[in-house]
């Protein structure tokens, strides 16, 4: 036990002080902000600002769909209306649209039956954003103009026209603690999953390289002299799962000081506001130190048959498809949450980590699944080292080329 | 009571056989060399003493017990691979392997301080190993392994990679453990210092000892065959019906004669054609006697 937790111990301060540490504590999280914000930013860019033109031969028309479009006080557009429209108009607009005065034109062509035609005419061929605002403030202009025409009063047509935001509420909350738009679901799953994806993986795979590197700097050799091989392995689990934990907390608290920030309340006003649940918090560490427990044990035993970095690099899908599957998964997780789908994902052992804590962020899952991922990840977990202690205990001392599976299949019988 | 004892000790791998029915002992305050050409079984013997691999049969005892892993704290080691943590910081390494063998931090670096400056490598305790040279590794490698003032010290190939002078220091450190009553086990290739250093030797080969005892009475063993001559003028005496075998280096001939052959003769022979400052019957080297020992050629 002594010796165990010295190892831990000197793994713990040697990754701490390194400068792998300090720049992925900082890089990961500024990345990640860097990719928030940079959505964030380019949603809010995807029409703001912009200048259009809105071509149409009935003026009233124009005006009114140029007033729907400066309500929205989010786009900030500069709209002109320009009347009636013609080749001369048409030509002329395409030349400011290659000069870059304009961004484009609505054309709209009302027809004698009353029936409306529009297209939008920009520079680039991604303006989807735009034209979905452009339909709806068009639509919205001949809906007040119509209900006008059927006589109703402008104060009822405004009052029928009244915008209403849908706000989504998980009914575990039974609506008394605010609610959670979609986006912001689907932003905190994202965190979520990439909170425990990210460190479970890098600190796995950095375990894996650094048995590489004792192997072949031959320290096994001198530790094994003092220490047995189940301490060493459970001495390097506990204190690189210390780092990985030290790490997110690190990010936590950054995060607690960035939801202060202006950036965070601007982001926030957008609809990202993102709420935990105590669930949430109790969950969080639990998993990430089961995820870490299986997916390190796991690297640990391979990492010991392996001679170099470049045969370990051979077993990274082991790691990287449950991963990539998890984040695949994670719409369908997030649309509907208690799914067969699901539910499976979120009991297996290997995407469990991953996906159950999304889960449990959209809609509470019966106690008894968050019970049964558990308890098979225990189980996953004591099976995988029972393999890996075997596979590690032999390989650490196996020099000079990589084991065939007949000679791994050998070392588990070792006693 | 011997410090460590191995009797009738058997380890196969795979069903390939690393060690056979080996049997030695070494006393307190005795320098024992373990020889053997390469893969004869001489660090799967090392592993077993220090618990890394278990025997498949037979007994070692550690300090008069059946081994124990308590008892590997009083015992220091030092592989043929040298195994240093290449970003950790040589103060910070000699410490860690203290607390290992039950030193606690304090007292584990003040001893690391003091072997640092006994070993000439005090201005290097705050740099990372990897800023050091292969020699200076050797040194705080060898520092890490008796930093807890064992009483058995096993070190394999422990002057590889030392210049001279590194060299003699450590035979002088070593000398001065033995001194103090540790029990040193070393296994080299280095012939000429296991004749220097060593009580006892024992010779495996495929696994079996073939040859143990104290040096000086295996060398009484052999014959006298082996002559130095150094001379000037006419070679051909090197031709002589009573030399087995003669390496000339310019006026330095080694000579082994057959094996009824006369030295006397060739004395003779010898000086009939060339000038002969020296004309001296040795014992064979214990290098020798080891070729001899491995090759089957050995003549009791």
């Amino acid at each position: 036990m002594r010796n165990m937790l010295l190892i831990a111990r000197r793994e713990f301060l040697e990754k701490i002080r390194g400068r792998a540490f300090r720049i992925s504590t900082v890089v990961v999280p500024l990345a990640m902000l860097l990719l928030l914000g940079g959505s964030f930013y380019a949603s809010r860019n995807l029409i703001e600002g912009r200048h259009i033109a809105v071509v149409t031969d009935d003026p009233a028309l124009g005006e009114q769909v140029r007033t729907e479009l400066l309500d929205d006080t989010n786009a900030k557009l500069d709209v002109n209306v320009v009347t009636p429209g013609n080749e001369y108009v048409r030509t002329a607009l395409l030349s400011q649209i290659q000069s870059r005065s304009l961004d484009g034109f609505l054309w709209i062509d009302a027809q004698d039956g009353g029936a409306v035609t529009a297209t939008y005419t920009s520079a680039s061929s991604g303006a989807g954003g735009t034209a979905a605002r452009l339909s709806d403030a068009l639509n919205r202009a001949l809906l007040r103009r119509r209900l006008a025409a059927a006589g109703i009063p402008q104060s009822k047509v405004d009052a029928l026209l009244t915008k209403v935001t849908v706000t989504s509420l998980p009914e575990n909350r039974g609506g008394r603690t605010g609610g959670v738009n979609g986006r912001a679901a689907f932003q905190k799953a994202m965190l979520e999953t990439l909170l425990l994806t990210l460190p479970i993986l890098l600190y796995g795979m950095d375990m894996a390289r650094s048995i590489i590197e004792e192997k072949s700097s031959r320290i096994f050799e001198v530790l094994l002299a003092t220490a047995q091989p189940r301490d060493l392995l459970a001495g390097k689990l506990l204190g690189v799962g210390a780092v990985g934990m030290t790490q997110i907390a690190i990010w936590v608290a950054a995060a607690a000081l960035f939801s202060g920030s202006s950036l965070a309340a601007s982001m926030m006003n957008g609809g990202l506001s993102i709420h935990f649940t105590l669930a949430e918090g109790i969950l969080f560490p639990v998993y990430f130190v089961l995820g870490f427990l299986l997916y390190s044990s796991l690297f640990s035993g391979l990492a010991a048959t392996c001679e170099t970095a470049q045969e370990l690099q051979m077993y990274t899908p082991l790691a990287v498809l449950p991963t990539w599957f998890s984040f695949g998964i994670l719409p369908l997780v997030i649309n509907d949450p208690g799914s067969t789908w699901s539910v499976i994902v979120s009991l297996f052992p290997a995407t469990a980590p991953f996906v159950m804590l999304a889960r449990v962020g959209i809609q509470m899952p019966p106690l008894w699944q968050i019970g049964v991922s558990l308890g098979l990840l225990m189980l996953s977990i004591w099976a995988v080292l029972w393999i890996s202690s075997r596979l590690y205990r032999v390989g650490i001392l196996m020099y000079g080329k990589r084991a065939t599976l007949p000679e791994l299949l050998r070392w588990l019988r070792y006693s | 009571m011997p410090v460590v004892e191995l009797t009738g000790v058997n380890k196969a791998y795979e069903g390939k056989v690393a060690v056979r029915n080996l049997n030695l002992s070494i006393d307190a305050g005795q320098m024992f060399g373990l020889l053997g050409p390469n893969g004869a079984g001489k660090t799967s013997s090392i592993r077993m003493m220090m618990g890394i691999t278990m025997p498949d049969s037979g007994r070692i005892d550690l300090f008069g017990k059946p081994f124990e892993r308590t008892s590997l704290e009083r015992v220091g080691y030092l592989p043929e691979e040298r195994g240093l943590y290449k970003k950790m910081k040589v103060l910070d390494q000699l410490v860690f392997f203290g607390q290992l063998h039950g030193l606690d931090a304090l007292e584990a670096r003040k001893r690391a301080t003091d072997w640092a400056k006994r070993m000439e490598i005090a201005g290097s305790l705050d740099k990372k190993t990897e800023e050091l040279s292969k020699g200076m590794q050797q040194k705080i490698q060898f520092i890490g392994s008796v930093l807890h003032d064992p009483r058995l010290i096993v070190m394999d190939e422990p002057f590889s990679g030392l210049d001279p002078v590194n060299a003699a220091l450590l035979e002088k450190t070593l000398l001065e453990l033995k001194d103090c009553g540790s029990a040193i086990l070393f296994s080299t290739h280095r012939m000429d210092q296991v004749e220097k250093l060593c009580d006892e030797i024992c010779l495996i080969n495929n696994g079996e000892a073939v040859l143990a005892g104290r040096v000086r009475e295996i060398k009484s063993r052999y014959q006298r065959n082996r002559i130095i001559v150094e001379f000037e003028g006419n070679a051909n005496f090197l031709q002589s019906a009573e030399i087995a075998e003669a390496k000339n280096y310019s006026g330095h001939a080694e000579i082994r004669l057959n094996e009824h052959g006369d030295a006397q003769k060739l004395l003779h022979e010898a000086s009939s054609m060339a000038t002969i400052y020296r004309f001296e019957l040795v014992e064979p080297s214990l290098e020798e006697i080891f070729i001899r020992t491995v090759e089957g050629t050995a003549h009791a």
